[in-house]
């Protein structure tokens, strides 16, 4: 064998390996859980273990009104300036851009006016379509808020409620960070982290969150996913669920229906 | 082992080190700190006593019976008593034995008997404004102005919904 063919084969072999090592590993970050997995069959395999609380928001039937928003706000003596929960107003236009508005969180309604803008050639367009999102705490299974608390204020209760202890919270804002969805926020008055509950101090006394109470339009649902009869679980079973931002893997609580690839 | 003193201070420095270290923990960890998790349980409960302030439209009914028995027979009543008015606990304390003290709560600042009694208009906006994104099916208007004018009416900085619709059964007077 020549000094050439060796150096030839030796190359040759050398590449294939490292094509087929990749390819192994590959596979083998294929066989990881999905982050995406199916929401429904997740709902499904928590029937039966304790009360473990569920939240649905229907996008389609949410008209914008802005009455979750200011439930919270009474309810929970929310700073003015941040939310526990907030409205998005999501408007598409015909040439593919997509608008995004949320004044005050939605909290004093929305613009009378339909919004017309101007293609970049100067006519003007109306919308094409449009919906409202309703935004809150996901209350994740697989937390990112909780595992970067240092001095463990942050906690998930045995019935999947995320919650903080203001007592221990320090304030350093880690959570408001890592949270990717936006939910946290640091109360100016306590200087300690503030978030959705779920209405933990109404749900635990048999009542429903002030947000569900408060919804004209029927488009919060609330109640036990581990109850095969109860009212969610029957939402989940019959109709197609999505949760936000599902690649990233933090397994939300909070399902929506009618969600637009769009919504972020 | 005529070290041996040496070895007695270093190891005596190290267990005052650790009783410190544990008298300190003991004294600035909870008792009932890592019982189920890394958090503290109590705080739990603490956030489960916090009293709810909406009390629902039946709460409102023990009182206001007139308007509720309006409000139950009208075609108004997906909207609650307390999305229009306000939470009705600051309400229900204030003015029943007025035990309000260690509430530090707008709503018993901004309005008389902390209630929101309405203005008759803005409240209605929040549903009825006609915007891109809500159904047809609910019913709403462009502006006051255009649906005042629709109507042969005139618009004045005063006017309200509720001169002319009850906001209790969305019936037109």
């Amino acid at each position: 064998m020549s000094r050439r063919r060796f150096l030839e084969t030796v190359a040759k072999s050398g590449g294939q390996s490292f094509l087929f090592g990749s390819l192994f590993v590959n596979t083998a970050l294929l066989k990881l859980p999905q982050a995406g997995a199916d929401a429904k069959s997740r709902a499904e395999a928590e029937i039966g273990k304790g009360v473990i609380y569920g939240f649905v928001v229907d996008t389609t039937k949410c008209i914008g009104c802005g009455s979750c928003v200011r439930a919270c706000r009474a309810e929970n003596n929310v700073p003015d300036g941040y939310n526990r929960t907030w409205v998005e107003q999501y408007t598409f236009y015909p040439d593919g851009e997509v608008f995004v508005n949320s004044p005050n969180g939605g909290e004093d309604g929305f613009a009378e006016a339909l919004p017309t803008r101007n293609r970049p050639s100067g006519a003007e367009q109306a919308p094409m379509r449009g919906f409202f999102v309703p935004k809150l705490c996901n209350h994740c299974i697989d937390t990112p808020c909780i595992q970067v608390c240092p001095v463990g204020a942050s906690f998930k209760t045995d019935e999947g409620v995320v919650l903080v202890d203001h007592e221990r919270c320090v304030g350093c804002g880690y959570c408001v960070q890592a949270c990717p969805f936006g939910s946290r926020f640091i109360d100016p008055r306590s200087h300690t982290a503030g978030k959705c509950t779920w209405c933990h101090h109404r749900v635990t006394k048999g009542l429903l969150p002030a947000c569900v109470v408060s919804c004209p339009a029927d488009a919060r649902i609330f109640g036990n996913v581990s109850d095969p009869e109860s009212t969610i679980s029957r939402i989940l079973a019959t109709n197609r669920v999505q949760v936000l931002k599902s690649y990233l893997g933090t397994r939300p609580r909070t399902r929506y229906i009618g969600l637009d690839s769009e919504v972020i | 082992m005529r070290h041996a003193g040496h070895f007695v201070r270093l190891l005596a420095l190290v267990a005052i080190a650790a009783v410190g270290f544990l008298f300190v923990r003991s004294q600035v960890i909870p008792k009932d700190f890592g019982v189920k998790g890394h958090y503290r349980l109590s705080a739990v409960s603490d956030e489960a006593a916090r009293e709810p302030r909406h009390l629902g439209s039946e709460a409102c009914a023990e009182c206001h019976d007139d308007i509720a028995a309006e409000w139950t027979a009208g075609k108004h009543t997906t909207p609650q008593c307390e999305n229009c008015h306000g939470p009705g606990l600051m309400h229900v304390k204030k003015v029943s034995d007025d035990s309000t003290a260690g509430y530090p709560d707008k709503i018993l600042t901004q309005y008389e008997n902390a209630i929101n009694r309405g203005t008759g208009i803005h409240e209605c906006r929040w549903c009825h404004l006609k915007t891109f994104e809500r159904p047809s099916t609910l019913k709403s208007i462009a502006s006051v102005e255009k649906h005042i004018a629709l109507r042969k009416g005139t618009f004045t900085p005063d006017t309200k919904c509720t001169d002319c619709h009850n906001p209790h059964t969305a019936i037109a007077k």
